[in-house]
């Protein structure tokens, strides 16, 4: 038990501190860190804990408490949950007011904009490391890019909404084919 | 929200309105939510700090929702005020979220459920794509970004090599491409 909660620690801290571009960017290391490395799940109950905490409320991801949960129970939660919250808002809360202070430098313009191409690498690989983690085959890869052609063309379609007809037609499918 | 803001809130009133936030703010963009919230409907904060707030937060890592609640919280009452709104925002989504994975631990081995969540992975994979693929072409367009994007996916999303290493080396040669492509411009 103990092991468990110092490995989980051990593993959401350091994402934290690296989580720019926000919890999205940081999926697919941590479907390769509780997958692959320390096979604390399947990619299918990987997939499907995405699913789970993207049509959860609640502002970014409360994916690191479901992992935690299944590792360790209630204390493995925790542990998990302010393992990956609490160092990145203990260095906004350092942070903040200093860099609002030095807005404009020339340096200050190229840290922001040379981190916004890296985000944005990761954001697309957390997309790749959950269609590889999930066992659906070709019907989720075809669901998923139909589901991003959809967002480019119509930028404000409410995601709970598109999260909640993905399940429907998945839903369905499977009934008729049964 | 031009005028002087309202009387502060107490602490504790700063944490049930984040408490109430959490429980409530579906579907991504927290920034969103807080704005419509805090700023707009309790005036708790004037728009001007807002919009900095959440251009502070940008090259710092973090979600987005929990780097504009610890600073509205720090704005608003300093240590406590940024503690109290952490705990309220993300209290509700955490017991929320384990009685989804209770319920999940019982109905999650049947094949509609599984047919089910794979629906909605894959609108939720869909989000993540669109978010990176705007990302990419809004944030800092130029042949130099977009090969630092092309190399962080091939690292990570093909090659699954870890993020950390990838992280602290594309990173700053990213930031140094940046930094020149300022000065020739």
């Amino acid at each position: 038990m103990r092991e468990g909660l110092a490995a989980l620690a051990l593993v959401f801290v350091p994402i934290s501190l690296l989580s720019f571009g926000g919890s999205n960017a940081v999926i697919a290391d941590i479907e390769h860190q509780t997958v692959a490395v320390h096979h604390w799940m399947t990619g299918r109950e990987f997939a499907d804990f995405f699913a789970l905490t993207r049509a959860a409320p609640g502002p970014g991801s409360m994916l690191t408490a479901l992992i935690g949960w299944k590792v360790a129970g209630l204390p493995g939660a925790a542990v998990a949950t302010v393992g990956y919250y609490l160092p990145a808002a203990v260095l906004v809360y350092a942070l903040a007011r200093l860099w609002g202070r030095w807005r404009g430098r020339p340096w200050h313009d190229a840290i922001e904009r040379g981190l916004a191409p890296v985000a944005a690498g990761l954001l697309l690989s957390a997309g790749i490391a959950i269609l590889r983690a999930s066992p659906g085959g070709w019907p989720i890869w075809a669901a998923a890019f139909a589901a991003t052609a959809l967002l480019l063309r119509w930028p404000k379609l409410p995601p709970t909404a598109l999260i909640a007809a993905g399940g429907a037609l998945f839903g369905i499918a499977a009934a008729l084919v049964q | 929200m031009t005028e002087a803001a309202k009387s502060p809130p107490t602490v504790f009133a700063l944490f049930l309105a984040m408490l109430r936030l959490g429980c409530t703010a579906f579907g991504g963009s927290s920034a969103g939510w807080l704005y419509r919230d805090i700023v707009l409907k309790r005036g708790w904060i004037d728009n001007a700090t807002f919009l900095q707030i959440l251009s502070v937060g940008q090259a710092l890592p973090g979600a987005n929702g929990v780097k504009a609640t610890v600073q509205i919280g720090q704005h608003l009452h300093g240590g406590i005020g940024a503690a109290a709104a952490l705990l309220g925002l993300l209290a509700g989504p955490f017991a929320i979220i384990l009685v989804v994975g209770a319920a999940y631990r019982g109905i999650g081995e049947h094949p509609l459920v599984q047919a089910i969540l794979d629906g909605m992975a894959a609108a939720a994979i869909g989000l993540t794509f669109d978010t990176g693929l705007r990302s990419a072409w809004n944030g800092a367009p130029g042949i130099p970004a977009l090969a630092v994007t092309a190399a962080t996916v091939v690292c990570i999303g093909i090659l699954r090599w870890p993020m950390a290493p990838v992280v602290l080396v594309l990173a700053p040669l990213s930031v140094a491409l940046a930094w020149r492509g300022r000065r020739n411009a």
